[in-house]
């Protein structure tokens, strides 16, 4: 079992959903087990691609096997599967999460409706997301880009008699669809130019200068469109917070670890090309930054537990993507790793509080939960720790890489910004922690039948927290080696044109790190510890037209909103009534009458009544007449 | 008898079948209501099957036309020569794929009318005499059975629809019927000037397809009399300013004729732009296929931009029509092999999904007598295999991967952007739309709180099951491994003259 059976990691789940899709509801326990051991299959076969891959040559060579799906005279079109170590770092996140999403699922969704078709679905995103990361092509990754998108939809949109989540699934639905379209178009106009949907072909065209500057320049930004689209950039971000919508597992796994990643995965896989024309790098550099810190103040008013995690999680998607742009998929990719981890901790555990509490979920209703919930308490506070960056967790290791590679590739005034962004993610992490678990219960009734969740929940929390605490370990030399990785973790993750170079640790970096990290805490300490919210209550009373900015997250949602109503259902309007009244009314039916009056004449020459249908016959022969004679001319 | 021979047979059964059928119908008294619905659907089941293996048995590979058939009927007389007009049946792939389009419609439509209780015996052979046109213009290589087969599945539109229908049914028969007699009479001009013009004294479609190549048909001639044909036929393909007899004839059509209409005569309009206007006349062709291509990009915008707004079920479906149809013009008119083997994908892949809609949009209707949407909301809850259908169809319109529009229109765009970026940019938006207005139907209709008014409406009926069923097979057949559909129609859109690959 080697890198060429990498498919089978997606086929499985696939086989399964289509089993669970036509089966599941007569299966016993609604065919959860399935699923599970579907999934458990993937994660299990995951290992032995690694090694395979590990020990193949230099044990960094790509493995790539196609075969030829449709031809048309010189257009070949085939479909494969291309392995590499991004490949690997991101099927070892997605069938991570997947497994444990699955589990976690078991004990969250009991007894609610439909529950065989929830793991149905699970089983498609899992097929679908591997493929998409597997995808030698990008026609392939399109399929199953839309595929994991519809998979959302479906998830997003599983309470279908809440008019909420439907309306949520749908905007989710359109806001992705819009960057679709510009990753549709980029895709075709690489095509164009290259002859070929192969990635790693249009990559080696774009390095030899194949294409032209301005022309692969319009194409990479119309790629990065989609990329922005799928990761909730600014201004994509509005969808996200309301897919919180979604069962809380499904936003840990599609919503923090995995779908939305694809933005990120597909910029580093495509990164030689951006690189080429290098001003697309700062456009992902500024996108990356202006998202990581509007999020970070949208998160500051936000009292529900998932809509904080959710502007979080487009926050440190800003990360990733800034990394990439500073050209350094290792940091990128690291930081996608290690947030994966400790994401889907903070959200399993937000839904075991939901389960715990009994389905609550805002703050200003909780408080003081650690005492009663202590296992799910503990791997939040491990996971918030691993988000505000304090070492030795996950987090702090590789949001100090990407301020490494910030400050090499664009100088202070990047680092700054970011270091800017990270004291807010600090900040709205602690709060959310001890406004939940910490201080006095602030409705005591809530607080009282809350109970700690079963096993099958806490046990993927633990798994995920133990991974929170270790996978940063891996940017050490040692570590990375003894794990097998030649030359370590660090260079495992390279863009072939800079080689690979490992991971630096700067002491002064880390340094500043801490402290912006702590600076967060303690502010957010300072207003909110033991549950007090009268500082804060202050602050807001002193710059309300801020507080309301905050609350109402910039009134991007407003403005969409009108744009959506005036602009585009305007137009659609406009288009009605021309339709309608114009082209139907005034020139169909107009001339219809004009050729009724000429049919009442008509009609006094013939000797009875002519229906409709034989009078246009005959004015059809008139005009034949007619055309005869002119032709003859 | 040699295979061809054998094969050219096949076609005939497949024709002959319909009418055939009709025939005994008219024969059997209309109170033996049973006997007239089982012998329809006895003939739809044979037609299905003739279809399916007319489709599969097609050779990639081979001589493009196959399975001919040629039988002589008028000959030498006054301007006619040698096999002046002879029955001439055969297919290509690409009328190997709409063949196999409308059996499967065919047989949905038959089985969807099951219920029909007014005139039953009027209505069945009038369908079948359709069917009968339909099937005679796919395999037609004279022109003057051409015409004829196309006439003979556009004028029984007219009392099925008239008779039939609901909802303002005499205006929109009338008004789709005016359109479609205007288009026949543009179409009969240019036959009889291209077979005076070319003076070989046939009828013959593949002598005329010679004579429009070798230059027998002088540039200025062709570019004469390709808009009649264009025109002609594209009033039938919804071809933008022309479309408007669409909404509402869809709006006032009866299940099973909305969608063998929108189903399969829609592909008849951009099938005759293939054979006549392309095939005949391709300097003509070259010299007008860019307008074509503009008009067809309007109304693929146009069409989803229209809908968006919407209140009836049917009128959305009537503009995505637009719309989709949008598409096949459009790759029909870069003349690029990759854009125009997806616009012939587009037929098919419409084809289904539409006939699908339709169908289902017909099993809502008769038990609610409304197609307000707005009326509606959360009828997954009382209906999920109605919504389960019905959300594959939506998202087959959307473009989804993994399902036929997708295949299709990824075809399209990659030809079109070949030649013309910003159009090819200009329908990859049209899609986006397309996920807004059907996403919006989604979840007005489907989901959200169930409104209690609709708590009594059952779910699809075994019939509605089975022809749907056959119909999202198709879908995902087309959206999963489209090899076998490519490989029949690039092959024959490669030797179409002017093609570029």
């Amino acid at each position: 079992m080697g890198a060429e059976h990498a498919w089978l990691l997606a086929a499985i789940p696939a086989g399964a959903f289509v089993v669970l899709a036509l089966f599941g509801r007569y299966l016993a326990r609604g065919g959860d087990w399935l699923g599970i051991a579907a999934i458990a299959t993937s994660f299990a076969l995951f290992f032995p691609v690694l090694a395979d891959f590990l020990s193949e040559g230099d044990g960094l060579g790509p493995f790539t096997a196609a075969v030829e799906w449709t031809r048309i005279g010189d257009f070949s079109f085939p479909m494969g599967i291309f392995v590499d170590p991004i490949t690997i770092v991101m099927l070892a996140v997605i069938t991570t999460v997947a497994f444990m999403v699955n589990i976690f699922s078991v004990g969250y969704m009991k007894g609610e409706p439909r529950y065989w078709w929830f793991f149905a679905v699970l089983q498609l995103f899992a097929a679908s997301m591997i493929l998409l990361v597997l995808a030698d092509n990008l026609l392939l990754l399109y399929i199953a880009w839309e595929l994991v998108g519809l998979c959302s939809f479906l998830l997003i949109g599983f309470y279908w008699e809440k008019r909420s989540a439907v309306e949520a699934a749908k905007k989710a639905f359109v806001t992705t669809r819009i960057g679709d379209v510009g990753l549709l178009i980029g895709i075709i106009l690489l095509w164009r130019e290259a002859g070929t949907f192969n990635i790693q072909e249009i990559l080696r065209l774009a390095e030899e200068g194949h294409f032209g500057h301005t022309y692969l320049l319009v194409a990479m930004l119309f790629i990065f469109i989609g990329a922005m689209g799928k990761s909730a950039q600014v201004p994509f971000h509005v969808w996200l917070p309301d897919a919180m919508e979604g069962p809380t597992p499904v936003s840990a796994l599609i919503h923090a670890a995995t779908m939305v990643v694809a933005g990120v995965y597909l910029v580093n896989r495509m990164l030689p090309a951006f690189e080429v024309v290098d001003e697309t790098l700062l456009v992902i550099t500024v996108v990356g930054l202006v998202t990581a810190i509007l999020t970070g103040f949208m998160a500051f008013a936000q009292t529900d537990i998932k809509k904080v995690l959710a502007y979080s999680t487009v926050g440190q998607l800003g990360f990733m993507f800034v990394a990439a742009g500073a050209g350094a998929p290792e940091a990128s990719m690291f930081h996608l790793m290690t947030h994966a981890f400790f994401k889907a901790l903070l959200f399993l555990a937000a839904g075991s509080v939901i389960i715990g509490t009994h389905h609550h979920q805002d703050m200003n209703e909780l408080g003081g939960l650690w005492k009663r919930m202590p296992i799910t308490g503990t791997t939040f506070l491990i996971g918030s720790l691993a988000l505000a960056g304090v070492p030795p967790l996950a987090g702090f290791w590789s949001k100090d890489e990407i301020l490494v590679v910030l400050d090499k590739q664009w100088g202070p005034w990047a680092v700054s910004l970011l270091g800017f962004a990270a004291i807010l993610t600090a900040f709205y992490t602690t709060r959310l922690f001890i406004r939940t678990f910490l201080g006095q219960p602030r409705d005591p009734h809530i607080a009282e039948h809350t109970t700690e969740t079963p096993p099958v929940m806490t046990g993927p929390l633990l798994f995920l927290a133990l991974l929170s605490v270790v996978s940063g370990l891996v940017v050490f030399h040692e570590v990375g080696t003894a794990l097998g990785f030649p030359g370590g973790f660090g260079e495992f993750v390279f863009l072939p044109s800079h080689g690979p170079h490992g991971y630096e640790f700067d002491a002064a970096f880390a340094g500043a790190s801490v402290v912006l990290a702590l600076l967060g805490i303690f502010t957010s300490g300072w207003l909110y510890w033991g549950g007090r919210l009268d500082r804060s209550t202050r602050l807001a009373e002193w710059q309300p037209r801020l507080y309301d900015m905050l609350v109402n997250k910039f009134y991007f949602d407003e403005l969409y909103q009108a744009a959506i109503d005036y602009g585009i259902l305007g137009f659609s309007y406009v288009v009605s009534w021309f339709d309608r009244y114009v082209v139907n009314d005034t020139g169909v039916d107009g001339s219809a009458q004009v050729t009724g009056y000429a049919g009442f004449i008509l009609k006094h020459l013939q000797s009875g009544r002519l229906p409709h249908y034989a009078m246009s016959l005959a004015l059809g022969v008139v005009v034949l007449a007619v055309a005869g004679l002119v032709m003859r001319g | 008898m040699t295979l061809e021979e054998a094969q050219g047979y096949v076609l005939l059964a497949t024709l002959a079948t319909p009418l055939v059928t009709a025939a005994i119908l008219v024969l059997i008294p209309s109170q033996y209501r049973m006997a007239h619905r089982y012998l329809s659907l006895a003939a739809g089941a044979v037609m299905l099957g003739l279809s399916v293996y007319v489709f599969a048995a097609y050779q990639v590979g081979h001589d493009p036309i196959q399975m001919t058939l040629r039988w002589p009927w008028v000959e030498n007389v006054a301007f006619l020569g040698e096999k002046g007009v002879s029955l001439y049946l055969g297919v290509d792939g690409i009328s190997a794929l709409l063949t196999l389009l409308n059996g499967i419609v065919a047989f949905g439509g038959i089985l969807v009318s099951w219920k029909i209780d007014y005139r039953p015996k009027d209505f069945f052979i009038l369908y079948l005499v359709l069917l009968t046109g339909v099937y005679g213009t796919f395999f037609s290589l004279d022109l003057f059975f051409f015409f004829f087969f196309y006439e003979l599945a556009v004028v029984p539109l007219y009392l099925l629809i008239g008779v039939w229908g609901s909802t303002r049914k005499e205006y929109g028969a009338l008004k789709l019927t005016l359109y479609l007699v205007a288009g026949s009479v543009l179409i009969w001009i240019g036959i009889f000037a291209v077979v005076r013009e070319a003076g070989l004294g046939t009828f013959s479609l593949p002598a005329l397809w010679e004579a429009g190549q070798s230059g027998a048909l002088s540039p200025a001639f062709q570019k004469t009399f390709f808009p009649f044909f264009a025109v002609g036929c594209g009033v039938l393909a919804g071809l933008w300013p022309f479309h408007t007899w669409s909404p509402d004839g869809h709006m006032s059509a009866p299940t099973a004729v909305s969608m063998v209409h929108a189903g399969v005569l829609m592909k008849l309009g951009a099938f005759g732009i293939i054979r006549l206007g392309i095939q005949i006349l391709p300097e003509g062709a070259e010299f007008w296929m860019p307008t074509l291509l503009v008009l067809g990009t309007i109304g693929a915008v146009y069409g989803a931009v229209g809908a968006l707004t919407q209140r009836d079920f049917k009128l959305i479906s009537g503009y995505s029509s637009v719309s989709h149809m949008g598409y096949v013009l459009m790759g029909l008119g870069t003349l690029n092999a990759v854009a125009m083997t997806g616009a012939v994908l587009q037929m098919f892949s419409h084809g289904v999904m539409t006939a699908l809609v339709f169908l289902l949009i017909g099993a809502i209707y008769d038990q609610a007598h409304t197609r307000d949407m707005k009326d509606f909301g959360g009828v997954a809850k009382v209906m999920p295999l109605w919504v389960i259908g019905y959300v594959i169809a939506g998202l087959a319109n959307v473009g989804l991967p993994g399902l036929s529009g997708f295949t299709a229109e990824f075809h399209i765009f990659v030809g079109t952007f070949r030649s013309y970026p910003v159009f090819g940019a200009l329908g990859v938006l049209a899609a986006a739309f397309a996920a807004a207005y059907m996403l919006r139907l989604f979840s007005i209709v489907f989901f959200g709180p169930l409104n209690p008014r609709w708590a009594s409406l059952r779910d699809a009926r075994p019939v509605e099951v089975i022809s749907g069923g056959l119909l999202i097979l198709s879908i995902l057949a087309m959206g999963l491994y489209w090899a076998p559909f490519v490989d029949r129609v690039s092959e024959t859109v490669l030797v179409l003259p002017g093609v570029t690959n």
